[in-house]
């Protein structure tokens, strides 16, 4: 990068929220997810802007000099949609941290891009409301960040992902116009939804500066409740048999041997090591009618062969839930590189898709662990590996590519709330066709005619 | 940890980011290569050969690290971030060595135990000259820039160490339990009123106290610093003073200096012939004091104290040996004191030792959000377990008119004793 350029970036965002020290900007050519740029993709220059109309100077500056720019919130997706290529501008929004106001009456609140998740929900919570979005980075992850990769998470099973409280947003497109998307309503049909086009574009057609978002009542209760599975088919089975008895869990989580081994090393709660699976259950809502649901669910689960148990309160419901968080990286202690595959099928495929996943990790000797936000049929086949094994590494990406075609094969997707990223990039026209390639590629094209915004990602 | 069994350690950081929500120098500076996961990155980017160990970049941001073990106690995948983070500055120690003035205290001064007793002695004579009494009675501040912050608060070096005012053993009528003393330096030095509590508090209880006069610092100092040859001389000295005790506990009054003897010896010691198992017995007989006094339970009766008090968990107390329960118990047992809990007790006061003489003033950043919250807090009383956190406490309520006492455990129970202190 040209030293007019680098003088301009410091000019826009003050030389004091640039870095450009070798040791700094390496630390910026990885996300959560397995890939990393390395050092042959190190970015340029790492800006951390302090508003929507620096973030615009910042863009235009990059259409004038031709330099690609990746907007970052945390860097915890798993996607690598926040990985650089070289001579980038990594642009890092969390100096955008202000909840702008929550608005109870209407129950919308409006947020700038850094603020980070689970701090937003205990302010709303303060107030009796509810942000149900619940990514297992939540703790450290950014609003901004959840809304370019469309983050899920366990309450999905009722609630639904990012996508569906996302009202409106204020987006920075790729050559600088400083846009607002959607309305502070619950009803807006002005034009194209923007809104949605932007969430779950992960940084390729805006940066998302700013968020409203819908609310609802804070549940005033909920129920926790263990079923321990000597049988993971019988455990897949109960997921749709749930359902069809009319109850809608909040969460519905399937976590196999592995991974409740590990956890329990890891956290020490008291889960049942011996255990072939085990869902992990929550219903909320009114007082009234958890009992009623609790005893439907666990009538199904007993039915199925699995003994239940309920968390007698808050503590017990809480450590749960804090191996359940665990998990992803609990497993690290197998082996040392953990690919957390992301695929989701229709409901009442859980069971086929858990037998398959068990099959192609025999086929290929590598070792994959199940765990899934299985009520809304998004399975997290972890493949755990090392990546130093050249050999194994080169098998796990055959095993990978069988279980995405596998799971289009049943009607499902590449990609339930991680987003395609790097990771999956050249797997996306399995999923939309050549047809679908070429409509998003026009899209992206129409609003970067520079291929600015996070190039690598189309 | 050596330099080349790293990589398996650091390819198990699944880079998931969880660190950032809880170190205290990422919540300050906020570049990813300051938080576990760069730190971590940066050392697998050595071992790559992408990144220069020698540069000052790299030295830098090893040097950015409070140990203060948050991240550690919060990765999911268990990665030892200390010792990763240790060992890269032990690799810097031996590739590039260490700073002048550092090998001059480590080398020369620590591992002679009667040299530096003898300039520890020396100082209360000459620190007159640099040092100048704060308003107040509080402490001194220093009189010319000397590598200390001008407006720093530190208490001076005491004319009469702790371990020359005491007998090296304190008997009591038919003792319960019988304990060594393991006072460090800031306690025989710079606090030796804690020293003074603790013994008091002992006594009362039915404890008898042996001092050894041969101890010597626990190597902490040392050992965050990279100096490990010295951190082992030091840490075989203090097996060697202690092993042999007819004693049924090793008592500590200093977080560190507790982790030293229960954690950070089995590591040092491990390929010392014929100290392993020593370091290991030792380890397991160690106690912190409040740990070992709420174990016992306290039998004198005490006068009691009306005010409000509130307690700071030291990083090495509470993370590194797990003792959080106890010394809120024992406060909570004075009768008439109301006591209140921080908002966030565990989080790192920000002294770190010689972090906060190396970064003074991002120290102080880290600080005023525990001086905030204890102003919050209305309590009058600063309970904690660690000379080190209260000196830096103490300097942080000063500059930001925090009106406040700053207290050790001991010190604390020794006033409800009716001690005057």
């Amino acid at each position: 990068m040209e030293q007019t350029v680098v003088a301009a970036v410091k000019g826009i965002v003050g030389a004091e929220h640039v870095f450009d020290r070798f040791e700094d900007r390496y630390c910026y050519t990885y996300d959560a997810s397995a890939v990393t740029a390395g050092k042959e993709g190190m970015p340029a220059l790492v800006a951390y802007p302090g508003s929507a109309a620096e973030v615009s100077a910042l863009l235009k500056l990059a259409n004038e000099y031709k330099f690609p720019v990746i907007p970052r919130g945390a860097g915890s997706n798993v996607s690598g949609g926040s990985i650089p290529c070289a001579g980038a501008l990594v642009m890092v929004l969390t100096r955008l941290n202000k909840i702008v106001g929550i608005d109870r009456k209407n129950m919308v609140a409006e947020v700038e891009a850094g603020v980070i998740t689970a701090e937003f929900q205990t302010e709303v919570e303060k107030l009796g409301l509810f942000y149900p979005p619940d990514p297992a980075s939540k703790a450290f992850s950014t609003m901004g960040g959840n809304v370019a990769e469309c983050a899920g998470g366990p309450r999905g099973a009722k609630y639904g992902v990012t996508r569906d409280y996302v009202l409106g947003l204020e987006v920075v497109l790729p050559t600088g116009e400083i846009i607002k998307t959607g309305a502070r309503t619950m009803k807006c049909v002005a034009g194209y939804d923007l809104t949605r086009l932007m969430t779950g574009s992960e940084g390729t057609l805006g940066v998302v500066t700013k968020v409203i978002v819908k609310l609802l009542p804070l549940p005033e209760a909920k129920k926790t409740m263990l079923a321990i599975f000597d049988d993971m088919e019988k455990a897949a089975e109960t997921v749709a048999r749930v359902f069809m008895a009319g109850v809608i869990p909040t969460t519905l989580e399937l976590l196999d041997n592995i991974y409740i081994r590990n956890i329990e090393a890891a956290v020490n709660v008291g889960l049942p090591v011996e255990a072939e699976a085990v869902l992990l259950i929550e219903v909320d809502g009114d007082k009234e009618v958890l009992d009623k649901q609790v005893g439907i669910i666990e009538g199904i689960c007993r039915e199925q062969g699995a003994t239940v148990k309920v968390a007698r309160d808050a503590k017990e419901a809480d450590e749960l839930w804090v191996a359940r968080r665990a998990a992803f990286a609990a497993v690290s202690r197998v082996r040392p590189t953990i690919i957390g595959e992301d695929c989701t099928v229709p409901r009442d495929k859980i069971p086929e898709m858990v037998r398959i996943i068990r099959a192609i990790a025999d086929k290929f000797d590598i070792i994959i662990a199940v765990l899934g936000h299985a009520g809304d049929g998004n399975l997290h086949a972890t493949i755990l590996t090392d990546e130093r094994d050249r050999d194994e590494m080169a098998r796990v990406e055959k095993a990978a590519e069988e279980i995405f075609r596998a799971t289009l094969a049943m009607d499902g997707t590449l990609t339930g709330e991680h987003g395609i990223g790097l990771v999956k990039k050249k797997y996306l026209p399995l999923e939309v066709g050549e047809g679908g390639m070429m409509a998003m590629r026009a899209i992206k094209r129409a609003l970067d005619p520079n291929n600015i915004l996070n190039p690598e990602l189309v | 940890m050596q330099w080349s069994d790293l990589e398996r350690e650091v390819i198990r950081c699944i880079k998931c980011g969880a660190c950032q929500s809880v170190c205290p120098v990422f919540r300050e500076l906020g570049a990813e290569s300051t938080v576990a996961r760069g730190k971590v990155n940066l050392i697998r980017a050595v071992i790559r050969g992408d990144v220069d160990a020698a540069g000052a970049g790299f030295e830098e941001r090893m040097s950015w690290c409070l140990m203060c073990k948050a991240c550690q106690e919060n990765c999911p995948s268990g990665v030892k971030l200390d010792q990763l983070i240790l060992a890269a500055r032990r690799k810097l120690a031996e590739d590039k060595g260490l700073p002048l003035l550092k090998k001059l205290i480590f080398r020369l001064g620590l591992r002679n135990r009667r040299l530096f007793d003898f300039g520890m002695r020396m100082g209360p004579m000459f620190q007159g000259l640099l040092l100048r009494p704060a308003p107040g009675g509080k402490g001194m501040l220093p009189r010319l820039p000397m590598g200390l912050d001008m407006r720093r608060l530190v208490s001076p070096v005491d004319a009469r160490p702790f371990r020359s005012r005491v007998p090296a053993r304190v008997d009591v009528a038919e003792p319960r339990k019988t304990v060594a003393f393991f006072t460090g330096c800031m306690i025989n030095y710079i606090y030796p009123q804690i020293g003074e509590a603790v013994v008091e508090v002992l006594k009362r209880n039915g404890i008898a106290v042996i001092i050894p006069a041969g101890q010597h610092c626990c190597g902490t100092p040392v050992y965050v610093n990279g100096d490990v040859p010295t951190a082992v001389e030091l840490a075989r000295a203090t097996v060697d003073t202690f092993a042999g005790l007819e004693a049924d506990a090793v008592i500590t009054a200093c977080g560190s200096c507790g982790a030293a003897l229960r954690k950070e010896y089995a590591a040092l010691l491990a390929g010392e012939p014929g100290y392993a198992a020593k370091a290991a017995a030792l380890a397991a007989k160690t106690k912190d004091f409040a740990e070992f006094l709420a174990e016992e339970g306290l039998t004198a009766e005490m006068q009691g104290l009306a005010a409000t008090a509130t307690y700071h968990d030291s990083c090495h107390l509470a993370r590194s040996q797990g003792v959080r329960r106890q010394p809120r118990e024992l406060i909570a047992g004075v009768p008439g004191l109301t006591f209140k809990e921080l908002k966030a007790p565990a989080r790192c006061c920000g002294a770190a030792g010689s972090f906060s003489l190396a970064h003074y003033e991002l120290s102080r950043r880290i600080n005023d959000h525990k001086v905030d919250d204890i102003a919050a807090s209305g309590a009058e009383l600063v309970v904690t377990g660690c000379p080190m956190c209260m000196m830096h406490i103490r300097d942080g309520m000063n500059q930001r008119g925090v009106a406040g006492e700053v207290l050790h455990t001991a010190e604390l129970l020794a006033r409800a004793y009716g001690v005057e202190k």
